[in-house]
């Protein structure tokens, strides 16, 4: 199994600067040890680490730790500190190895989608176009107000590999909470009526959707069993072969747990051939984020 | 395809209802958008037929009525009409499709195109003969333009296009520069209980034939047993 999606942090250092919010105080971590110990309880083998902590390429420093350390157990995912000339970053970040791809939470686009489009005013262009240029990985989890934005961009770049996080479901402007574990939580419809402008992305090949954040979209408690039907949506969409499972570890450690996570995909895709079920726990993951060169 | 269902002053009127419909509640469209509650896919003007009675009279038409009368045994029923305005994008908003299955009751839409419509501009598009029982499931082909034996409408403002809604259907993707704007009447072959007889209490004032009281669920379609 390949956890696609997880974050890993360290106390505040002068070794590992970092931002803190009140979920990853000074003195709270999430260690690659800690994780590896989870994942190993479980039968995970692998797992994709998800910058957090900051832009700057400086804060990068316990991710690129981890990636150097643990070269054979993960790949890793960084931010972008300034939009408008990304390239030296992007590609430094690259180059100390394990990084594949960059995290956006915005486009930076037309916020009207009745507006004339071009995506090379969107303030994100630019990273975009070095990420298709080199074969890097977007890890996209837009706001709503631009969803809408991001067909555009494929049309521009259609070979990119492009990961809509959390299932495609896309923040709303007063959607963000934190629930009574202080955890993220988003009050969306489900399921998510950005829909309409990301399920006919199927049609490029290489736009995955991760199958994560069950525990933040969901109105039940697990295994959410509200989300099946939109699981099963984005199977008959994208297929297998374009699903990745991921936990979003640290922030389901104590409710409901790693292990229960692994377990997540058998009650929400409870007719699953084995076949597309090894995709989607690890085969995916693996083609799509760990055998890039 | 009804060409030139609706010229001169009637079509000048359907489109400053629309425009001005749009105009009144973009703003609203555009915070559903960013909250994460409405569709940025499609702009659907919310109870179009209180807003103006140019929705309401399209919904009669002469020009295709009579036809869906027929089809309907002469016992038709008005299910919603959808005022919508599709943005230029790359990838459609809806695979193809059936809108009902088989063992629904006979169920028909009427697209009018408020402005020209392209062939590349989001045309409606249908696989005739896809209605029909034996039809099967409706393939789903990862490029609209690969279902076989599709075809596109491309037309003027003004023209109608009366379908059966058990086929197969789809938007093509809109790869103007121009949004679309249509409006989709849903319709349905009577059946009790199908409409509530409140559904449409808001337009009764404006109702002020039998026919059209039944054709809104206002009055019972057929007299009480006695």
């Amino acid at each position: 199994m390949i956890d696609a999606h997880v974050h890993v942090f360290a106390k505040v250092s002068s070794q590992f600067p970092r931002d803190v919010d009140e979920i990853t105080p000074a003195e709270t971590e999430a260690t690659a040890e800690q994780l590896l110990q989870q994942m190993e309880d479980s039968g995970v083998e692998k797992a994709n680490l998800v910058q957090i902590g900051g832009s700057a390429f400086e804060q990068h420093a316990y991710l690129l730790h981890c990636l150097k350390t643990y070269p054979d157990r993960f790949r890793g995912i960084g931010l972008v500190a300034d939009p408008a000339h990304p390239e030296e970053q992007m590609d430094r970040l690259v180059g100390e190895g394990g990084v594949i791809g960059f995290r956006l939470f915005s486009i930076g686009g037309e916020r009207d989608p009745l507006a004339p489009i071009d995506v090379r005013t969107f303030d994100t262009y630019k990273i975009w176009k070095h990420a298709a240029e080199n074969d890097y990985v977007i890890w996209l989890y837009p706001p709503a107000a631009e969803n809408h934005c991001v067909p555009f961009l494929l049309d521009a770049f259609p070979e990119l590999t492009v990961v809509f996080n959390h299932m495609a479901f896309c923040p709303g402007e007063g959607s963000f909470s934190y629930d009574d574990k202080g955890r993220p939580h988003l009050e969306l419809p489900i399921p998510p009526v950005t829909r309409y402008n990301t399920m006919g992305l199927h049609q490029y090949p290489n736009v995955c959707v991760k199958l994560s954040g069950q525990y933040a979209f969901s109105k039940e408690p697990f295994p959410y069993a509200d989300l099946a039907g939109w699981h099963g949506a984005l199977l008959r969409s994208f297929g297998a072969d374009r699903l990745m499972w991921a936990t979003d570890s640290p922030w389901i450690l104590e409710e409901p747990g790693y292990g229960n996570l692994t377990r997540v995909i058998d009650t929400q895709l409870p007719d699953l051939s084995e076949k597309d079920k090894a995709l989607i726990m690890g085969g995916t993951a693996q083609t799509r984020l760990f055998d890039r060169s | 395809m009804f060409e030139g269902a609706l010229c001169g002053v009637e079509l000048g009127r359907l489109q400053g209802a629309f425009d001005r419909a749009v105009d009144d509640c973009k703003s609203d469209w555009l915070d559903g958008i960013a909250r994460g509650t409405t569709s940025a896919a499609h702009f659907d003007i919310p109870n179009p037929l209180v807003r103006d009675d140019a929705f309401i009279d399209l919904i009669d038409c002469p020009a295709w009525y009579p036809y869906l009368m027929d089809f309907a045994d002469q016992e038709l029923i008005l299910i919603g009409s959808q005022v919508r305005t599709l943005p230029a994008q790359p990838i459609s908003y809806v695979g193809w499709h059936a809108d009902v299955p088989q063992t629904n009751p006979l169920h028909m839409k009427v697209q009018v195109y408020v402005e020209d419509v392209p062939a590349d501009g989001g045309v409606f598009a249908f696989v005739p003969g896809s209605h029909k029982p034996d039809a099967g499931p409706c393939p789903k082909p990862r490029l609209y333009e690969a279902m076989p034996g599709h075809k596109t409408f491309p037309g003027k403002a003004g023209d109608a296009i009366l379908f059966n809604s058990y086929g197969w259907h789809t938007s093509m993707v809109n790869k103007t520069t121009s949004p679309r704007k249509s409006i989709i009447l849903i319709y349905e072959q009577w059946t009790e209980g199908r409409v509530a007889s409140d559904r449409y209490a808001a337009t009764a004032d404006r109702m002020t034939t039998p026919e059209r009281r039944r054709l809104f669920g206002l009055d019972p379609m057929r007299a009480e047993a006695s």
